[in-house]
Order: structure tokens, then sequence, then C-alpha cells
């Protein structure tokens, strides 16, 4: 009865205060959105279509080179004729005559001055396989070997299936970042989930400050109120909150993202990882919490050391800046921070379709970590209260 | 009903005990007024009684489990929570139910008089309703003793006296009662005994009656200095004026001797601050005891 009243008093409390469902619910969805948004167009899980120029010679070996490289550039358009500064693909005018010469003179490329350094790579490695398809045609052909009377598409696919191998790819999730991978949604969506819900450290100790200074503490330590029950009020109601906000954020994700024309967030791998993730995040705030309360002397202090903490740990984890543009330097410094482990656990899930034992080494460093946390809080915090004193202000 | 023998109690690194031997017996009952200036030991004793502070040396006996309510000075209730929101959360932690709830939750409120106030914000309240709300949590705890410190400040006069009328009912209904204010009309309404710490020592533990007498006097302060030729007259009246911080006390006198004085103070240029007849208050004991100092 006791647990239920305090435990309802904290929830009272919590919705009462528009500061700290600011910070818990409005602040992370709207970090949500905006990241989503503004890197929408640069993270993508497709690279951008190109426009292209093409500009070669008549006759049946450039034709075939095109449709080669059309079947490299899928999403993209080739173009004979444009006023646009594209990126042009010129094969030499002798282009049919020289296929079988060693060394051989290729196209020659040119690209215009935004063209993107990716989509330069992209289009390279297009047109290296496409003239290396069209040069094997001709050796064929040479030898022999391909039916002179076979259609072009026909002819290509004998080139392709000639030129293809099957490469055996295997994920090797445990090995961390996958952010480079991941497009905005599959970043944004956890990244500001997670820094959202270790802001319940914030309420948290200042709460605990409030009712240390106002002397509610003092009436509960003199009520002989159990420590277990004191401790368990302050985190079963912030517990809730965190999973509230993990199914909350995660529902925008995948719902309302789309309503903004950016791509939906889907939550592929196991079923059972998602609670797990977000118990084990929970978990590690919630401690971290705790210990901040026992530590901070103010309400002040809670707020500068809460906040202080929780935007560094962002920063280095990986919440603000991706891990896979960081220098390796800072990349190993972001393998300390609890929110990295979090990011990294959820990115296994969603981009790489981790099972539960692909983020259980993740789970059971942010295990480690409250339980660390917990501990230390839990040391803290009873001494805190024991030395809670009967003060007098005349 | 509680017994505190030989208590010192010491903080790290000073040099002096806060409490140094003290020796106390509190009746069911009976209200103890707790006197004594800044650092006296006041907060100490309060602390050891309320098991805030550890017993360091000496002994401690209650009679049976002991049952505390408390008012302290701080504003101890949430303040983001409404009023009877508080009432309600504090009634869950001292763990009452039905009739016995309901009664004491409405008595509270009564004593209090917060029946308005229940559904506001507790942090909407004037300084006094604060107040008030924080009286009535104290009260509203089931206890055999009950711990007031400085529990009216800033509380109006009319609801003060509520709040007194409340402390006597909590004696006459047997609780024991320690009741310390710098308000000392307040303690010597409440109390029926004083005990008076000084630097951490028991300098006067007295009933009241017995402190304060029936032993009407007159009480003269003026603005500056005793007027001259009152010494004269008191000589010559075969009184003696006790002198106090401001003025001066002269103690048993019969009519002519007070109609004498009066027409001497009468005649001077100057009239006095006070002229007072009657029994000594416990004011001007405690100024005298404790050298000038409130």
């Amino acid at each position: 009865m006791r647990l239920w009243a305090l435990v309802r008093k904290e929830v009272r409390l919590l919705l009462r205060d528009p500061h700290a469902l600011a910070v818990l619910f409005i602040m992370p969805t709207l970090f949500l959105l905006l990241m989503a948004g503004a890197m929408s167009s640069y993270m993508q899980d497709k690279p951008p279509a190109l426009r292209l120029l093409i500009d070669a010679p008549q006759g049946d070996a450039s034709q075939f080179f095109r449709d080669a490289l059309q079947a490299q550039l899928a999403d993209s358009t080739l173009l004979t004729n444009s006023d646009e500064r594209l990126a042009r693909v010129r094969l030499p005018a002798d282009f049919a005559d020289t296929l079988l010469d060693s060394p051989h003179q290729g196209p020659s490329l040119s690209y215009p001055a935004q063209f993107d350094k990716l989509s330069r790579q992209r289009l390279q490695s297009a047109v290296s396989i496409a003239l290396a398809q069209t040069r094997l045609l001709a050796y064929l052909e040479d030898s022999g070997v391909v039916d002179a009377e076979l259609s072009r598409a026909e002819r290509l696919k004998v080139v392709q299936q000639r030129t293809q191998s099957q490469i055996n790819e295997q994920e090797q999730l445990a090995s961390g970042d996958l952010s480079g991978r991941a497009n905005a949604t599959q970043l944004s969506v956890p990244a500001w989930l997670i820094f959202g819900m270790f802001f319940v450290v914030l309420p948290m100790a200042g709460g605990f400050q409030r009712e240390q200074q106002s002397g509610t503490l003092l009436r509960l330590r003199c009520l002989g109120l159990n420590l277990g029950t004191l401790v368990l009020s302050k985190l079963l109601p912030y517990f809730a909150i965190n999973l509230l906000q993990f199914a909350l954020l995660l529902s925008i994700g995948v719902y309302g993202l789309p309503l903004l024309g950016l791509p939906a967030l889907s939550l592929p791998g196991s079923a059972v990882a998602y609670p797990l993730l977000a118990i084990s995040v929970a978990l590690a705030t919630c401690s971290l919490g705790l210990l901040l309360a026992a530590l901070a002397r103010s309400s002040e202090q809670a707020l500068l050391l809460g906040g202080g903490i929780n935007i560094l740990l962002a920063a280095i984890g990986g919440i603000m800046v991706p891990k896979s543009v960081m220098p390796a330097a800072m990349a190993q410094l972001a393998e300390i921070s609890p929110m990295s482990w979090a990011l990294d656990a959820f990115l296994t899930l969603l981009v790489g379709h981790g099972s539960l034992a692909d983020i259980a080494p993740y789970c059971a460093r942010l295990l480690l970590f409250a339980a660390v946390c917990g501990m230390a809080g839990l040391l803290l915090f009873t001494r805190r209260v024991q030395r809670t004193q009967w003060t007098t202000h005349y | 009903m509680l017994e505190l023998r030989n208590v010192v109690h010491s903080y790290p690194g000073t040099s002096r005990a806060a409490l140094q031997g003290i020796d106390l017996q509190l009746q069911a009952g009976e209200c103890l007024g707790l006197l004594g200036s800044n650092g006296a030991g006041k907060t100490t004793l309060l602390s050891l009684l309320s098991g805030v502070l550890a017993l360091q040396q000496g002994e401690l006996r209650w009679e049976g489990q002991p049952r505390l309510g408390l008012v302290p000075q701080q504003l101890a209730f949430y303040a983001g929570l409404k009023v009877c929101e508080n009432l309600e959360l504090f009634a869950d932690l001292y763990r009452l139910r039905g009739a016995e709830r309901r009664q004491r939750l409405q008595q509270c409120i009564d004593i209090c008089a917060l029946e308005d106030k229940l559904t506001r914000r507790s942090e909407q309240l004037s300084g006094g309703e604060q107040r008030r709300l924080n009286f009535a949590i104290g009260l509203l705890q089931p206890a055999d003793l009950y711990l007031f410190d400085e529990a009216t400040v800033g509380v109006d006069a009319a609801s003060r006296q509520q709040l007194l009328a409340a402390v006597e009912q909590l004696t006459a209904d047997g609780k024991a009662v320690i009741y310390t204010s710098h308000y000392l009309e307040e303690v010597e309404r409440v109390a029926q005994r004083i005990l008076l710490l000084h630097e951490g020592q028991v300098r006067l533990d007295l009933d009241k009656r017995q402190l304060l007498g029936d032993d009407h006097g007159l009480l003269l302060e003026w603005p500056d200095a005793i007027p001259a030729g009152l010494n004269q007259l008191l000589a010559s009246l075969q009184l003696t004026g006790e002198v106090l911080p401001k003025g001066l006390r002269i103690a048993s006198l019969n009519g002519q001797q007070l109609l004498a004085i009066t027409e001497f103070v009468t005649a001077q240029d100057g009239l006095p601050n006070l002229l007072r007849f009657g029994r000594p208050s416990l004011e001007q004991f405690y100024l005298r005891l404790n050298g000038g100092r409130l």
C-alpha cells in the first residue's frame, strides 16, 4: 500500500511537470523527426538514381554497351541528348573496332561539379563492368562461342551468366557498428529514442533533491519507511516511463514518419529481442538516475550533472554523429558509452536483422552497467537517506 | 513514556558536544516547551528523539514502540500535489484505513481550515496556508509523541489560535508533545513544562506554574535610561527593582506602592514604552535567563 501510494505520487508529480514531460517525450520526438528529415536524402537505403548522357557511335557494340550499362544502373536514366549539365560517358568513334585491342582505350567520363564522389565511384564501377561485358562478347563472337544470330538481349544474358559468380556473404553482426549501412530512419529513431530514455535521470534526480530540500524525506524517514520501498518507488515509475517512451517513439518511426514522406521504420529480427532491449536500456537509465540522485546535492546540481552526462554520453556514443563517420579513435572511444551499446543493439536488429543472440552481448553490457550504477546508487542513496538531518532555519 | 539519561552527542569535527549529559522524562499527556538560543542543542535533541540521529552515549528509553508525529520547520509535503492528494498520500503512508482514516482526515482539515483549499495545488497556497497543511500532515499521524518545531511561522493570528488549540487537545487526549518555537507566548500557552537548553546542557527544567508563579509585579520599560529619582522612590517604598535589559521589574508590591509608582511615572516628561502589571511572561523570564538573547 505504501509503495503503491509513493509510486502514484511520483507519477502525479511527473505528469504535472511540463519540463519533465517535454524532456522525456517532446524533445526526443522533435529530434527524431528533424534528424530523420534532415538526413533522409543523405542516408538512403538505395543510392540516388543517376541521369547520364551517353555519347556513343552507332553500332551493335555501342548498343550492347549501353544495355549492359543500363543493367548495372537499373534505376538510372541514360540519355543520348540533353541540355542539362549531366555526367557524360563518351565512347570513341572506333569503339567497336578496338574492343579486342590490348591495351584498350576505354570510354572517357566527364562529371559536372556537383556530381558527388559516391556517384562517381558508382558510375566508374558500372562503366567498367559494362565495358568488360562488351569486350567479352566481342571475344566470344570472335571465337564463335556465341551464335551471332542471337538477339541483343539473349547475348547480354549469355555474357551476364559468364561474368556472374555466386558470392557467399555473411553478416558479422557482433563486430558492431552498422550505422554506415543504416538509413536516416533506422539511425534517427533508435538514436533519439535512447537519448530520450536516458533523460529520465533528470526528473528522477531532481525529484529526490526536492524531496530532501523540502523535508518530506525527513518525514518519510521518521515513518520508518523501508529503504527498498523508497528506492522502488523511485525506480518503478521511471522504468514504466522508459518502456512507454520506447513504444511511443518506435510507433512514431513505424507509423508517423511515412506521413511526412520519410521511410517507415520496419522492425525486423527477433520479436523477443525488442522487449529485452527495452528492459536493458530502462534498467541502465534508472540505475544511472538513482546514482545521480544520490550524488547531486541540489536540484540545480542534478540538472547540470544529469544533462551534462547525457549529452556527453550521446556525443561520444554515436547518437549525435554516427560512428561510421567518426575517426577510428573516436569510434573506439564511443565503446565506453552505454548509449553506443544500446544503439549498436538496435542497429543489429533494424539493419542486420539480428536475433536475440546477436544483441545479447550489448544487453549484457547494459545490464552490467545497470548493476554497477544500481549498486553504487543504492549504497550512496542509503547513506544520503540516513544522513538526512532535522534542519532548523531559526 | 520517554526517558533520556545522560545523553551526550557530538558532531564530527567539533570540540564541544552538542548535547552534554541530558536527562529528561516525559509523561503521556504532557507538553514540554523546548527553549534555547541557536546552537543550544534543540535540533540535536529533536533529531535524536525522531531517530534521525543515532544515540552515541547515554540512554533513551521508550515505553512501548515509539510512534512519532512531527511537524518540522520545513514545509515537508509535495508542492506539486493538491492539498487533498498530499493528505491522502500521508494517510496511506501512516497506514490509516476505514473510518479512522476518514475521521482523522476530516479532523485535520477542520482544525487547519483547509476545507476550501483541498483541490488547490499545494505550491499555489499562501505561506500561512502551506504552514497549515504542514501542520495538518503532522497531526494526521496517529502517534504517542508529537514534535512541533516552529510549526506556526507565518500563520495568521486566527488560524494560529486554532492550531494551538489543536496542540492543547493532543495533550488533553493523553498524547505527549514537545513544542519548540521562538514565539514564546505560544510555548507559554501550550506547554505545562519548560525545558531550557543552553550550550548543550539543561539549564532549567521546571513546571510552568512553578516557573512563572502567581507573583504579580510591575514591569516598566523606557526608550532610553530609567528616569532619575525612581530608585530613590523605590527605596522609600521599601521596594527593589530587578534590572532587565530594557527596564525594570518590581515584584511583590501592594496597591499603595503601585499608586505611588504610577504617579511618579505620569509626572515624568516622557512616557515609558511599557507599563504592565501582572504575572511575568515566559519571554521576560527567558530573556533574563538567556542574557537578553531570544
